[in-house]
Formats: C-alpha cells, sequence, structure tokens
C-alpha cells in the first residue's frame, strides 16, 4: 500500500510518514501542490492524505485535479479549519474523510485503514480481552463467569476501547466517538465514565485491564507489559 | 432640570448678559431724560422770562408797581400757566409775586425769596418750597424805571413723575424680557443639539458586532457636521483596528494548530509505545497534559474567532430548547454525580428557539460545567427552560460559591478568572463564558449574571422565540 502525504510542514509531514511506515505503509512526501501533483501523475498511490493549506498549487486545487485525473484515489484531507461549511465544501470537492489539526495520530490512522477497507480489523460480533467477553448482538458484557451490567455509555466506551485492543485511544477520540464535540475542554465526562467502567469490569477482579496512559488517554489490554501495542 | 447642562449654563449666561445689556440701557435713558427735560424747562422758562422782561422794558420811569402787576398777570398769567414769577426791584422792593398755579405743582407764597448778592447775568438755579423742588431762572434787568430783578420759576414735579413711570415700566419689563430671552435662548440651545443628542443615540447601538454603522451627518458645514464625520472616520479607524485584531486571533489560533499536531504526536508515540524509562515517560505524560491544554484554548480562540467573524450558525432551524437542556443533563448527570452535586432539570412546557442545535447545545454544557464547578460536594445545580413573555428562558442556577460583586462584570471577559488558583486546577482557559456570551449574542439572545458570594449564581439566557420575534441575522448555511 502505497500513501501520499502532500503537507508543507516538513516536520509534520515526516512524523506521520514515519508512524505510517511503521503501520507498513509506503509513503512519499510532496512539499507543496505542484510537486503532489507531480507525484500523483508518476506513481500510483493507494491513498492520498492532503492538507489544504499549500504553496504553489492550493489543496482544493489539487484535489479537484485529482478529482479529473484519478477518481478512484481515496483522499484524506488534513486541515486546521474545522467548521462544517468547510468540510461539506470539501466533500463535494471529492474529499473521502477529514481530519481537523490538531489530531492524535490513533485516530490518522483508524481513518487511514478504513478508507483502505483494512479496517475495522475486527468486525466480529463477540470482543475478547483477556477474561472480559462483549458481545455486540446482545450487548451483553461478561468477565470469567460474571454477567456485569453497564449503562449505554459505558457500555459504548468500553466498546470502543476494545474494538482495538491494545491501541491507546485519546479523550478525544472516546468523547468524539461517544459523545458529541460539545463536551471537549470543557468537563472531565471521559475520565468519571471510566473510572465507573473500572469500578465494574476491573476493581471486583485480580487483573486490571483498563489502563491510563499518562497524556494519552485509555487503553484496554491484557496485563503489564504489552508488546508493541501500535503494530498489529 | 440638569443645572449642569449646556442648555442651562447657556441660558443663565445669556440672561446675565442680557439684564446687564438692560440695566445699562435703562441708567442712560433714565438721565438721558431728566437732561433733555431740564433743559427744555430750562429753555421755556427763559421764553417766558423774556416776555417779562419786555413788559418792564416798555415800561416808562415813575410807573406804578400795580401797572405793572396788572401787565404781566394780563400778558403771561402764571397763574393760569402754572409759572412762578417774581419782580423785585433794587434794593428790595417786592413789586410782584404770581398768585398760586392752576395746577398746584407748587406754592407760591412758602418760594424763598432770592438771597445773596445782586446777580450781574442771568442765571438759572433749583430751589425748594413747601411742597417740592423748583427751578428758578433769575435774570437782573435795567429798566427805565429801576434796576430789576425777574424770577421765573416751574415745579420740577411733573418731570420726576415722568422718570418715575420710566422707572416703573423699566422695572416691570425687564424681568419679563430676561426670563423671555432665557427660556428662548435654553429652547435653541436644545434645538441646536438636536443633531448632536442624534448621533449620541446611534453612536449608543453601535457595538463590536457592528462597526460598519455610522452616523448621521448633518449638513451644517460647520462643527456639528466636521464631528460627525470625525466620528465617523474614528469608527472607520476602529473597524479596521478591531478586524485586524479578530484577524490577528484567527491566524494565530490556526497557525498554532500544525506544531501542536507534531509535538502532540511525537510526545504520544514515546509514551503510548512505552519507549525509554518510566519516569520520563510520566514527564513526557505531563508535557501532554499541558499540550492537551494549550489544544483546548487553541480550539476555544478559534471558536471565538469564528463568532467574531459573524460565523456563528452552522445551520438555522428551529431547535427544541426543553428537550435538548434535558438530553444534555442525563450526559451531564454522572459528572455532577462524581462530584456530588445533584442535577436538576425542569422544563414546564415545550421551547423552540432558532439557531444551531450544536451551538446551543455548547451554552448549555458550558454553563453546567461551570455551575458544577463551582458547588461543593452535597450542593444542587438546576436547569430550567420556560417561556417567558416574549423570550424563551434558559436559566442554570447553583448552590455553589458564587461570584464577588466586583467580578459580576467580568465573568464574561476572555480569559477572566474570578480566583486564578481555583479555576486553573480544572484545567479551565478562562474562555467558556467568554464562548457562551459569543454563541447567545449571535442568536439574538441576552445573557446575565445574578450572584452573591455564599448564595449561588444564577445565569439566565433569553431567547427569542422561534418564528416569533424575528432577529436581523440570515441564516449562515444554505
Amino acid at each position: 500500500m502505497r500513501l501520499l502525504i502532500v503537507e508543507d510542514d516538513r516536520k509534520l509531514a515526516e512524523f506521520l510518514a514515519r508512524g505510517l511506515r511503521a503501520e507498513r505503509f509506503a509513503v512519499d512526501i510532496a512539499d507543496d501542490g505542484l510537486e503532489g501533483q507531480r507525484h500523483l501523475d508518476a506513481n500510483p498511490y493507494d491513498l492520498l492524505i492532503l492538507d489544504l493549506m499549500l504553496p504553489q498549487l492550493s489543496g482544493g486545487e489539487l484535489l479537484r485535479r485529482v478529482r479529473r485525473n484519478h477518481s478512484t484515489l481515496p483522499v484524506l484531507v488534513l486541515t486546521a479549519r474545522d467548521a462544517t461549511e468547510d468540510k461539506v465544501r470539501q466533500f463535494e470537492a471529492g474529499a473521502d474523510d477529514y481530519l481537523t489539526k490538531p489530531f492524535d495520530f490513533a485516530e490518522l490512522v483508524v481513518r487511514v485503514k478504513a478508507l483502505l477497507r483494512r479496517a475495522p480489523v475486527e468486525r466480529t460480533d463477540v470482543l475478547r480481552v483477556a477474561d472480559l467477553e462483549l458481545n455486540r448482538l446482545t450487548q451483553q458484557v461478561r468477565r470469567g463467569s460474571q454477567r456485569i451490567d453497564l449503562t449505554a455509555k459505558e457500555y459504548a466506551v468500553l466498546e470502543y476501547l476494545m474494538s482495538s485492543a491494545g491501541r491507546v485511544f485519546s479523550r478525544t477520540m472516546i468523547l468524539e466517538h461517544v459523545w458529541d464535540q460539545s463536551f471537549e475542554g470543557v468537563t472531565n465526562i471521559v475520565d468519571v465514565y471510566v473510572r465507573y467502567l473500572r469500578r465494574k469490569i476491573d476493581d471486583p477482579f485480580p487483573v486490571a485491564l483498563i489502563h491510563t496512559v499518562r497524556g494519552v488517554g485509555y487503553c484496554i489490554r491484557e496485563a503489564d507489559p504489552i508488546h508493541d501495542p501500535g503494530r498489529e | 432640570m440638569n443645572y449642569r447642562s449646556l442648555a442651562f449654563r447657556l441660558a443663565v449666561w445669556y440672561a446675565l448678559l442680557l439684564s446687564a445689556t438692560f440695566a445699562l440701557v435703562g441708567i442712560g435713558m433714565f438721565y438721558g431724560l431728566e437732561q433733555y427735560l431740564r433743559s427744555n424747562l430750562g429753555d421755556s422758562l427763559r421764553r417766558r422770562s423774556v416776555q417779562v422782561e419786555r413788559i418792564l422794558a416798555q415800561a416808562p420811569a415813575g410807573i406804578s408797581d400795580s401797572a405793572i402787576a396788572e401787565a404781566i398777570d394780563t400778558r403771561v398769567a402764571p397763574e393760569f400757566n402754572s409759572r412762578f414769577v417774581r419782580v423785585t426791584r433794587a434794593p428790595a422792593t417786592l413789586v410782584y409775586r404770581a398768585g398760586e398755579p392752576a395746577d398746584r405743582s407748587f406754592v407760591a407764597a412758602t418760594v424763598p425769596a432770592y438771597s445773596g448778592a445782586w446777580p450781574s447775568k442771568a442765571l438759572v438755579r433749583p430751589t425748594a418750597d413747601a411742597t417740592g423742588q423748583l427751578m428758578i431762572s433769575i435774570t437782573p434787568l435795567v429798566a427805565p424805571s429801576g434796576r430789576y430783578l425777574v424770577e421765573l420759576g416751574i415745579a420740577l414735579g411733573p418731570i420726576e413723575a415722568v422718570q418715575h413711570r420710566l422707572l416703573s415700566l423699566l422695572g416691570l419689563l425687564l424681568p419679563v424680557l430676561v426670563v423671555c430671552a432665557a427660556g428662548g435662548g435654553y429652547l435653541l440651545v436644545q434645538w441646536a443639539l438636536r443633531p448632536v443628542e442624534r448621533m449620541s443615540q446611534t453612536a449608543r447601538q453601535i457595538s463590536v458586532q457592528d462597526l460598519d454603522a455610522r452616523l448621521p451627518v448633518v449638513a451644517t458645514g460647520d462643527a456639528l457636521q466636521r464631528l460627525s464625520i470625525s466620528l465617523n472616520h474614528m469608527l472607520t479607524r476602529l473597524r479596521d483596528s478591531v478586524q485586524i485584531s479578530r484577524r490577528f486571533l484567527a491566524d494565530a489560533s490556526h497557525e498554532l494548530r500544525t506544531p501542536l499536531t507534531v509535538i502532540k504526536g511525537e510526545l504520544q508515540e514515546l509514551v503510548a509505545h512505552e519507549v525509554g524509562r518510566s519516569d520520563v515517560r510520566e514527564r513526557i505524560g505531563s508535557v501532554l497534559e499541558e499540550v492537551a491544554r494549550l489544544e483546548h484554548l487553541v480550539s476555544g480562540l478559534l471558536v471565538l474567532s469564528r463568532l467574531d467573524a459573524g460565523d456563528a450558525q452552522r445551520e438555522w432551524i428551529d431547535v427544541n430548547l426543553g428537550e435538548l437542556a434535558a438530553s444534555t443533563v442525563e450526559q451531564m448527570r454522572l459528572v455532577a454525580e462524581d462530584r456530588g452535586v445533584q442535577l436538576q432539570s425542569t422544563a414546564l412546557s415545550p421551547v423552540t428557539v432558532r439557531g444551531d442545535r450544536g451551538r446551543l447545545k455548547q451554552v448549555i454544557v458550558n454553563l453546567l460545567d461551570n455551575a458544577i464547578k463551582f458547588t461543593p460536594r452535597g450542593g444542587v445545580v438546576g436547569l430550567r427552560t420556560e417561556p417567558q413573555g416574549e423570550y424563551v428562558l434558559l436559566e442554570v442556577s447553583d448552590s455553589g460559591i458564587g461570584i464577588p460583586a466586583d467580578a459580576v462584570p467580568h465573568v464574561f471577559d476572555r480569559f477572566y478568572r474570578v480566583d486564578a488558583a481555583r479555576s486553573r486546577e480544572d484545567g479551565g482557559a478562562g474562555l467558556g463564558l467568554s464562548i457562551v456570551r459569543s454563541i447567545c449574542s449571535a442568536h439574538g439572545a441576552e445573557i446575565e449574571v445574578q450572584s452573591a458570594p455564599g448564595s449561588g449564581s444564577h445565569f439566565r439566557v433569553k431567547f427569542p422565540h422561534a418564528g416569533g420575534v424575528t432577529i436581523a441575522l440570515p441564516p449562515r448555511v444554505q
């Protein structure tokens, strides 16, 4: 799978490329719109990650050209704007997905994999982490032989964490997945719910499964230490 | 009456100046008239005196005193003309004295005799009888029948009467004129100031949101016109600098986002992949917490700059505010309970406002979050929505620590903290309530706060009814 990142901020581009290469993608970087255009003309890509604010040729213009010449290429747009108007305009111009800076790298990986139809990795009905079991059909949660009653939001948080066990989810990712942006930066709603979740699925048992990664967020995994959490 | 107003002070000065002018004119008139009347009287005395002198001059030597008296009575008729006449022959023989005058303006018998040396030429001098002042003309004369002294007088009473009339007229007229002039001056000044009043009314209505509005220019070609033009130029400069500062805010929050992505990404990689020693990871985690705060700050600033730019509404629909409030309360209930605060919501009847659902929810979340933060364990936070007259009321009350009176006017200011130490530990950036206010004003709503330390705070937002009061904001998204 070969990706092209068109981003004028060199450091951000390199950081994204390094992370994506670790996820076993081949990644090229273009600094401006024209160079991006040259790369697209020269190589076949599976996905384009495009910043909107670019020198030479704007991201929006490049996006329109991409849609003319490479009609099926999935495009993930990065931007510092986050108004829905911009979003609507980008989707009309042919963006497949949209991420607002500053984003979590984990979120980017989730979006990239979704666009490449490689994710979600497990779309199974039953998710398991150690002796914790979540059934998506009956919405029932068990740990060992014990059934655990969760509220709707607790269930949603747990399901999200278990959908990619071992990965660290940021508070923003959990917030946007389970609630909406209104709560961002205002309340510690995620922490409160995770604490209640822990009371139900960790505290009564000898081994804790939900782990706090300071400064990042939460992750669910079998035991400490984990092996290479970012790379499945 | 405003005693410090320009109109009042001008009217008072006007009245003072006018009174002084009138007083000067009055004094001038009074004495001028006196002078004029006296000199007229003197002339008439002289003419009569000449008549008497002629009789004496034509009288032959040795004529009897009674013949002279008869001639004067016949030809001059002093009683009838109310004149005093006395003729004395040298050295001191009274030849003739007129009887009492017809109009009784003086008493002839009491006019004192001429005393002093025999005058060498004619003179006029005042004297006084029993009733008042007289003016006497005294003329020495040499006739064939001897040397005579002719005295001819008239009472000054009529002159004094005229002067009194003038005085009383002036005394009556002057205050009336001054009052009229002062009142007229007051009205005139007010009339002249009316364009200024109009300008100030318009200026009062100009807020930061509509700096494109301009004052009416009064086409008077004078200082007033220059004032309105200067003020309009000032408004233009104000608008420009506000735009520059908004532009700066938007650009700054915008430009910070890419470096923040890199910082956050790189550090998260280190922590999430458990690279390095655990104490180092702890420190990186602490840095990441600060990065998260910075991130919230930057996105808060971006939200504010968008609201400043009039970019508040992503959508413009009827929103059931009661239902939105109730569902938000449910979502925040656990957060409140976690802090030992009871959350109550009251919706008396369904209320609908027009606006952007996401932004309106932001208002409710921020107000509730603020109330929960400052309410101690065991307290109550209440949210109420109800129609109230032409408004829809949204009220968030708490039983918390309250806001000191000097801080109340500032709670909606950007980066304002009532108590710096208190809210920083909650990670607040001091932007939550200013975002609330910006969203409210974008929805044509008013927000107010009532609070006192120890008795909790009440935040009230008054939205216009959906469909009822139409506000002058066009929908932003088609």
